[in-house]
């Protein structure tokens, strides 16, 4: 465990349950399931339907206005709308003082963007690539575009492992902040749906009816998993006093199937489990009756920066307390651990405290 | 990583001049080649342009994997194998915790236009493509190859990836949290990015030619370059003297335009500025700087401009002219460069360049020249406006 101590300034998070980090509480505390939609996926044999948990992304007109998102594409609107509110939470605006790293951990990248240059080749012909198109679908669009409108000029990383791109990020977040390269970090993570994801998903899972539709991620054993998108940003500091959220305190990573993951005593342990079988019966070898575990996926649904929504709920919790199907007493010494195992045995263990 | 010195304990690279770093090293004085082969696409295509490929044998990896290994893997094994026995770390690094860093674009790109025909066409596509991309993370890949336990980071920071890895790398070994980072980059020739760069027109049907008057773009390459970083505590207890060491790394954002780079350089300036701060190396100490050089007419403009205000009087040059673009390998590829120049105490001359630019106010090295010091820069520009620099250092130990 590389012991760190990151204060969480300010959250901003999108998704199917809407945008801000009141509406993502208010969705865990009253256990409302988002709103799915019905995604078409086509196949040789005709058209099936998919349920998905969708993003939108209209409140950005607030920060940005609309010429300057003229080009920017639905994966790296999610990011700034989610940057946007992180900023607006914490308060900050305007010039910003020191150094601001930016931060973006995604699993997939705007894969959308990507097929839709293909699309221009592919259909068109090899005169007709889109040069926007191109510009757009590199993986670190998000934070380029971050970073060109939010005027930050310091460093800036992407990065891209999978179910473990949260967290491996986390660790070059604390560096940058440990080494005194920058003075804040603007971390976030993103990541999207689209068609083609929905083709895939329907080759490899299967397509749940939508009337049925519905993740049990605790039934480890079940493919339950309904893809979702978004993303989820956090202002992130180091030598400050506890904001509202308290502070990221350590992040450990490796490999599950090489022992069992160490899990430290916590008040309370988010599991990263979405209703992929294939993960989801990884789970269980590694809890104990020590560990009071709770799964949120069904309000984000299934996507490979869901652990950035745990962090996101675990750092409300531990600042203003009271939500969940737990109480103030259950949380003594306001510890949340946020587990995540990946699809080749990869582990992240993401470490919360008031402290 | 703030003024401490990492080791460099091992090197590894595979790209268009050879299959190893001695060959590489032999081949970077002996003047450019012609790099004009047919490329391995995905789909049959005919470029244009020409580009750099790996022409050499690629290692499989130990395990078998079921839906097999891409190319870019590939690339990273081979490089990775080399630095690893350079370094001496071919066995079991007992209760070390080694952490894997790798830059890639392709390598992390879900984009098999093969697959992507079949789904448009209703064809039931091979999922192949879609599972290959699944279990083929470069850094989860070379973790899984050697089990090593420490974390892994596939950076996606498009041209600038392979100097970021080597800079995030050197940092973790700072911080603490690795006593050894195999950190390094990864790609291969894609249709895709080709088709991409040719669609901003920034490539050249002929080769490249950085920084020359006559210069029109880039040409791609592919290939891998891995750099053994260790803290001071490993090399000392394995007693592996280092070959040099990442003393400084700086990193900077346009903040200007997704593709173009600021044209006063403000991004590189501050990445030049805080590689040498965290260095603690004066301006006068660096022998040369190894320029990213693509050869497009605005990324040489501004180099070279910075570089002339920055580093006045430094020898700079390209070595993409005998690699081609590299795209996320670049980086790691052009700081085992700058180690072999270092070790060799000359840099040859910058390749594809014969034509002075009356335009910019400097001019690449032309010849093979002796230098001066121990210390060089290797930096990237990248998609994105950012910029990443790495201070390196030889060892006179």
């Amino acid at each position: 465990m590389t012991d760190m101590r990151m204060v969480i300034k300010g959250i901003g998070v999108v998704g199917a349950f809407g945008s801000g980090i009141d509406a993502l509480a208010t969705a865990i505390v009253d256990g409302i399931r988002p709103p799915l939609s019905t995604a078409e996926v086509i196949t040789k044999e005709g058209t099936g339907r998919l349920s998905v948990y969708r993003a939108r992304t209209e409140g950005l007109e607030e920060f940005f206005a609309k010429r300057e998102l003229r080009r920017i594409d639905h994966y790296a609107k999610m990011a700034l709308l989610a940057a946007s509110l992180a900023l607006k939470d914490a308060k900050v605006s305007g010039q910003r003082q020191g150094t601001t790293g930016i931060i973006v951990a995604t699993g997939y990248g705007p894969h959308r963007t990507t097929f839709g240059f293909l699309d221009t080749f592919v259909k068109e012909g090899n005169n007709f690539a889109s040069p926007t198109l191109f510009a757009s679908s590199v993986h670190n669009a998000a934070a380029a575009y971050a970073a060109i409108l939010f005027g930050e000029r310091g460093p800036s990383l992407t990065v891209s492992q999978l179910e473990m791109s949260v967290s491996s990020a986390l660790l070059t977040a604390w560096c940058w902040l440990a080494e005194g390269r920058v003075d804040s970090v603007l971390f976030g993570a993103v990541d999207e749906y689209s068609d083609v994801l929905g083709y895939c998903w329907k080759r490899y899972f299967g397509v749940q009816e939508t009337s049925q539709a519905e993740m049990r991620p605790l039934d480890f054993e079940r493919q339950s998993a309904i893809p979702g998108e978004g993303s989820v940003f956090f202002l992130l500091r180091r030598n400050e006093n506890q904001g509202r959220y308290g502070c990221i305190r350590g992040v450990d990573m490796g490999f599950a199937d090489c022992g069992r993951i160490d899990l430290p005593e916590t008040d309370l342990l988010f599991l990263g489990a979405d209703g992929m079988r294939e993960t989801g019966r990884l789970y269980p070898p590694h809890l104990s009756g020590k560990n009071n575990f709770l799964c949120h996926a069904p309000t984000y649904g299934s996507l490979p920066i869901g652990p950035a929504f745990d962090i996101a709920i675990a750092a409300h919790e531990i600042g203003d307390g009271a939500y969940l199907e737990t109480n103030a007493e259950a949380l003594p010494e306001k510890t949340i651990g946020c587990l995540k195992i990946g699809r080749q045995g990869e582990f992240s263990l993401v470490m919360l405290a008031r402290e | 990583m703030g003024g401490s010195r990492v080791a460099i304990t091992g090197l590894g690279c595979v790209c268009a001049l050879g299959p190893d770093v001695p060959t590489c090293a032999e081949a970077l004085f002996l003047g450019r080649k012609d790099r004009v082969a047919p490329v391995r696409f995905e789909d049959s295509y005919s470029p244009t342009s020409p580009v750099f490929q790996v022409a050499s044998p690629l290692p499989a990896p130990s395990r078998w994997l079921k839906h097999g290994v891409s190319r870019t893997n590939s690339l990273a094994l081979a490089a990775v194998r080399e630095a690893l026995a350079d370094g001496g770390l071919t066995s079991s690094p007992g209760s070390l915790r080694v952490g894997v860093c790798m830059g890639t674009t392709v390598g992390s790109a879900l984009n098999s236009t093969r697959f992507y025909r079949g789904y448009l066409d209703r064809k039931e596509p091979d999922m192949s493509p879609v599972s290959r991309f699944l279990s083929n993370n470069p850094a989860l890949f070379i973790a899984r190859e050697y089990a090593f336990s420490g974390p892994c980071q596939t950076v996606v920071n498009a041209c600038s990836s392979g100097t970021d890895a080597l800079g995030i790398g050197a940092s973790w070994i700072a911080a603490g949290i690795c006593d050894v980072v195999v950190a390094g980059g990864a790609d291969e020739l894609s249709r895709v990015t080709y088709e991409g760069f040719a669609s901003l027109m920034v490539t050249d049907d002929e080769m490249c030619k950085p920084f020359d008057r006559n210069r029109k773009g880039l040409n791609l390459g592919e290939g891998a370059a891995a750099l053994l970083l260790e803290s001071e505590y490993s090399w000392r207890m394995r007693r592996k003297p280092p070959r040099g060491f990442v003393v400084g790394y700086g990193a900077a954002c346009d903040a200007y335009h997704l593709t173009a780079p600021s044209p006063d350089g403000q991004g590189l300036r501050q990445a030049i500025a805080y590689a040498l701060e965290t260095s603690k190396k004066a301006s006068a100490e660096i022998s040369f700087v190894n320029a990213h050089g693509t050869a497009t007419l605005d990324n040489d403009r501004v180099e070279a401009i910075t570089l002339h205000e920055m580093l006045p009087g430094v020898p700079f040059l390209s070595t993409k002219g005998h690699t081609g673009h590299a795209l996320g390998a670049a980086g790691a590829i052009e700081a085992v460069m700058t180690m072999i120049c270092l070790e060799k105490g000359r840099i040859p001359a910058s390749a594809g360049f014969s034509v002075a630019d009356p335009q910019l106010p400097a001019n690449p090295n032309a010849s093979t020249k002796e230098i001066v010091g121990s210390c060089a820069l290797s930096e990237s520009l990248a998609f994105g406006g950012h910029n990443s620099v790495i201070v390196i250092e030889h060892s006179n130990d």
